[in-house]
Formats: C-alpha cells, sequence, structure tokens
C-alpha cells in the first residue's frame, strides 16, 4: 500500500451504526477533486467484489481526493436501521447520511458516488436528488432491454449455427406435440428485475436520470459483458430513457470480456485506471468555485 | 461494535472489536479466524453474526483480516501463511490487552482454521480454547479444489489464468492473487500434524461430508483421548459457498448456535 495514503475506520451515521473505512491522501486532497463514496455491490460488504472497492479507494486517494466505502445498513458490519424504513428508502437515507459525515469531517460539499450493480441502481435513484453529488460512476446499473438489445440478442444467437440446430429441433419438437414454436435462447422469465418493463418503473429511472442531468451531475456508465442478458450494447441506457437529455454529461464504456464482478486482475485493473482518468479529466459542477475547502 | 486499526504503521490490521454484552467472572475473550479469497468475503456475513452472538453469550470478540486481504493494509500479494500466523497473535495480543483478558479462544474458519490451529500449538499458554470449522485439513487438496473450481466454466474446463513474474506468479483464483510463494506454503500445510499439540479444548466441526482427508484428521485424533468429543458434524449449507449468486455465503444458523453453546 502506497505511503502516500491512510486508511481510517469510521462509524458515522446519525446512529453511529454504519461501519465506514475512509481512505484519504496524506498531503491533503487536490483543491478541485470532489470527494468520493464508494456503496456496497449487492450484499458483499464493503471491501467489494474481489476486494475491488479497496484497490479503487486507494487508487483515487493516491490520486489526490478522499474516499469513503461504508456499509449500508444490515450489510456488512453496519447494524439494521432502527426505524422501519422499507429497503430502498433506507439505503437513501445511509447514502444522505454518508454524504452528510463526508461533509461534516473532510469539509467537502461534492461527491462523487460510484456504484456496482443494487450500488449503481442507488445512484440512479439518489444522484439527482442531493445537490452535493457531483458525479456518478454506475457499474452495470440496471436498465430496461430494448429494440436494440433484443435485436442484438437474438441476432448472435441465430449466428451461431448450433443455435439454428437448437431451432430445427425444437420446431420439430413443438411441431410433433402441436405448440408453437419458441425462439432459441429466450431470455427467462425469471431474470432479474423484469419489472424495469413496467411503464411506471421506466418512468421513474427516467426521472431520476433526468433529476441528475438537470442538477449538472457527470456520469460514467460501465457495462461489462458479464451482463449480457440484460444490457449488451454501449447506448442502451440512453436507448431505454429517450426522453433523457443526457448529452454530454453521460460517458458509456463497454467491458464486452469482463464478468460482473471483474475478476480477471487485467479488467479490474482496467476498470480502476479508468475510474480515476475520468475522475481526474471531469470538468465537474462547481468546481471554478473552489468551494470545498479541501486543502491543497 | 467498534470497527480499528492496529498492528505497526507497517503492518496495519483492520479489526471489528465486539465486547461482551453480559459481564460476570473473569473476563472470556475469541478471536475470530477468517478464510481466505473468496470464502472470506463470503463468510463475513456468518462470521460477523457469530461475533455477536458471542458477545452476547459474553465473550469479547475481534473479528480481523489478515494482512493484504479485506480491510487491512498491503496488496493481495503481501500474503503468507507465517505472517498471517504472526497476524492471528497480533490480534489475540490487541483483544488480551483491550478486553484484560489472560486467554483467548481462537475460532477458524477453513484455511483460518488451520493458521488457528498453528498458532494454537506455539502459544498453548494463552490459547483456552479452539474451534475448527470447516479446517482446510490439507493444503495441497485445498490447492487442488481451488484450481478444480476455478476451471469449472459452462463452455469446458479451462485453465486457471497464470500471473506475471513480476506481481508474484501464481495464479488468478476467482479474484483473488494466490501467489506462487502462498501456493507453495499451502503445500506444505496439514491439519493433522498440527492436532497432538492442539489445547484439550478443542472442537472440529463439519458442515458436509466426510472427505478421504478427513481420515487423516481423525487418525491423528485417537490418540487424544477427548477424541470421540472433538469432531461434530452439522448438516448445514456451507458458510464460505455462495449462496443463490449473491456474491455471499448462506449463515447456517444451527452451526453458530452450536459455536456458542460449547463456549458455555
Amino acid at each position: 500500500m502506497s505511503s502516500r495514503i491512510l486508511e481510517q475506520a469510521a462509524l458515522l451515521g446519525s446512529r453511529k451504526s454504519l461501519v465506514g473505512v475512509v481512505t484519504s491522501p496524506v498531503q491533503g486532497s487536490r483543491v478541485n477533486l470532489p470527494a468520493v463514496v464508494i456503496l456496497n455491490a449487492g450484499i458483499v460488504h464493503r471491501t467489494g467484489p474481489n476486494r475491488m472497492s479497496v484497490l479503487l479507494a486507494r487508487a483515487l486517494a493516491s490520486a489526490g481526493t478522499p474516499v469513503l466505502r461504508f456499509d449500508l445498513s444490515g450489510i456488512g458490519d453496519s447494524e439494521p436501521r432502527a426505524d422501519s424504513l422499507p429497503p430502498l428508502d433506507s439505503s437513501l437515507a445511509d447514502i444522505r447520511e454518508a454524504m452528510d459525515w463526508m461533509e461534516s469531517t473532510r469539509r467537502t460539499r461534492r461527491v462523487v458516488l460510484i456504484g456496482l450493480c443494487s450500488g449503481a441502481d442507488h445512484i440512479a435513484v439518489y444522484g439527482g436528488s442531493d445537490p452535493r453529488v457531483v458525479g456518478a460512476v454506475l457499474i452495470d446499473p440496471s436498465m430496461p432491454r430494448t429494440t436494440g438489445f433484443y435485436l442484438r440478442h437474438y441476432g448472435r444467437r441465430l449466428l451461431r449455427l448450433r443455435s439454428w440446430f437448437t431451432l430445427v429441433g425444437r420446431l420439430k419438437s413443438d411441431f410433433r406435440k402441436d405448440k408453437p414454436a419458441v425462439a432459441p435462447d429466450t431470455p427467462t422469465p425469471d431474470d432479474p428485475l423484469p419489472s424495469l418493463d413496467d411503464p411506471a418503473v421506466r418512468g421513474y429511472l427516467g426521472a431520476r436520470y433526468q433529476s441528475a442531468v438537470d442538477n449538472g451531475v457527470r456520469m460514467l456508465t460501465v457495462l461489462t459483458g458479464g451482463r449480457e442478458n440484460l444490457h449488451n450494447y454501449p447506448n442502451q441506457l440512453v436507448d431505454a430513457f429517450p426522453n433523457v437529455s443526457f448529452g454530454d454529461s453521460l460517458r458509456v464504456e463497454y467491458f464486452g470480456d469482463a464478468d460482473h464482478t471483474f475478476d480477471a486482475e487485467d479488467e479490474r485493473t482496467r476498470l480502476i485506471d479508468l475510474i480515476v482518468e475520468w475522475t481526474l479529466q471531469t470538468e465537474f459542477a462547481g468546481e471554478s468555485a473552489r468551494a470545498d475547502g479541501q486543502s491543497a | 461494535v467498534n470497527p480499528f486499526y492496529f498492528g505497526t504503521p507497517q503492518r496495519r490490521l483492520f479489526g471489528v472489536y465486539t465486547p461482551a454484552r453480559k459481564a460476570g467472572g473473569s473476563p472470556r475473550a475469541a478471536v475470530l479466524c477468517y478464510p481466505w479469497g473468496q470464502e472470506y468475503i463470503r463468510a463475513h456475513r456468518s462470521m460477523r453474526l457469530l461475533g455477536n452472538m458471542l458477545a452476547t453469550a459474553g465473550v469479547h470478540v475481534l473479528r480481523f483480516d489478515y494482512f493484504g486481504t479485506g480491510d487491512s493494509g498491503g496488496d493481495g500479494t503481501d500474503g503468507g501463511l507465517k505472517s498471517w500466523c504472526g497476524d492471528i497473535e497480533t490480534a489475540m495480543d490487541e483483544l488480551m490487552d483491550t478486553s484484560g483478558a489472560g486467554k483467548v479462544a481462537l475460532v477458524g474458519l477453513r484455511l483460518g482454521a488451520t493458521l488457528a490451529a498453528d498458532v494454537a500449538s506455539r502459544r498453548k499458554r494463552e490459547v483456552s480454547a479452539l474451534v475448527l470449522w470447516d479446517p482446510v485439513l490439507s493444503g495441497q487438496q485445498y490447492l487442488d479444489e481451488l484450481m478444480q473450481t476455478v476451471s469449472m466454466r459452462p463452455s469446458g474446463p479451462v485453465p486457471p489464468t497464470p500471473r506475471r513474474d513480476k506481481s508474484g506468479g501464481g495464479h488468478e483464483v476467482l479474484g483473488f492473487p494466490l501467489t506462487r510463494t502462498l501456493a507453495d506454503e499451502l503445500r506444505g500445510l496439514s491439519l493433522s500434524s498440527l492436532i497432538p499439540a492442539a489445547p484439550a479444548r478443542t472442537l472440529v466441526l463439519l458442515s458436509a461430508e466426510d472427505r478421504p482427508s478427513s481420515a487423516d484428521l481423525r487418525a491423528a485424533l485417537q490418540d487424544r483421548a477427548e477424541s470421540s468429543e472433538m469432531v461434530e458434524r452439522i448438516v448445514s449449507q456451507p458458510a464460505w459457498l455462495e449462496d443463490r449468486n449473491s456474491g455471499a455465503g448462506a449463515v447456517p444458523v444451527r452451526m453458530l448456535q452450536r459455536i456458542v453453546q460449547w463456549f458455555g
């Protein structure tokens, strides 16, 4: 680990029940860089899949910005909340409390949120609701399937000779049973998040993305080939929400060879390098005002 | 809970201390020793719950990450069995200092169990009891299983990805670097050789079917008067295997309850 950074344990939140680790540059933060908060991926604790969040936090802190990794209530080492908030509201309240903690202890009013999978979904919902969020890194966020998705999904399979044999076999079988034919490799009904096709859910998510865009949140979205049953081309997020004016606030990178949790060391390193580069090169809202009070 | 860093500036270790929630008599304390790699990620929530249950039963508990793992300092390539045993000893000293206990129990899962047995064989005066939960019985067998798991793909067997020599060599194993040095150390690991020096109060808990190497363990236990009471099989979902594609393991409540009950 670099001697240029320092890792400290923290208890945060209104009840001091959220466990986190803050990684800071020893020499002080770079003036214009926002702080970073990394969220849980699913129910994996704050080190992240394959310890990826630890490595990412260290890389970002080495580049000059403080990074908080923390466990949402009931995940990792954090206690469940005492109130009876529903799960999503509970997570959003935790994120707000983590932002409050960063503001009070690190005197930073600008934050980039980073999340993988459910972490990305939390950011998509939360990002536009808090003016302190100036950047968002969404890794494999949930998004509705689009016409473009289905064209690629079936197109790739129809190009595989084996799929033709499967299809012919099924057609024969179905003919004998007098049942309608089934296309090869149809996404199964028990695929996760089927409700994303619900117009109400799509409308809600679209509105949340638009709020983030309206607030000047810069977004980096990373999609992996490991989720190709859910998204399979870089522009799917834009196509899925045609009413959202992403414009140049959104950058999308497609990691076709990476699995969902970046098990391969080379892919993990490439992802971390990308996020650091994007954080350093992006012009975030409030940058020229230098309102953070961070030390140089 | 109290999360904190301890150790030395060169070897900072992350731990979570959970003080006993029930006072009475002389303080009792336990260090929980995690597994390695993906098994560590998956078992984290079971170990956290076990720590809370032990604390409720009146035991001061310290869970901690070995150097180069979890939240502790160091890179993934810094790991080694000998140095991790040293980390367990550092954690023991920290817990005794914090809790006032004169002795500690060691509770280890998978590779953590085998490391705990190694430490217990050398720190007999300070280790009051030892719980070996699904221990790695043979380092070579453990390596073989890891490699076999890595190579299993829906499309057929794929050899594990080799790592560059300048980064420690070895292979990538389910997202973690299994360096050549660590693999060499693992090949020499044998739990049965440590059993003769284990504390009188030792419990071996197995959640799966007996394996061939379990015979070696049972043979090693034959020489001990209390051998019949030492090994228990509690059929449960292993905490260190992924549960329903969640990235985390199941929480085998019966196993945790048995450990707490055994502490008395």
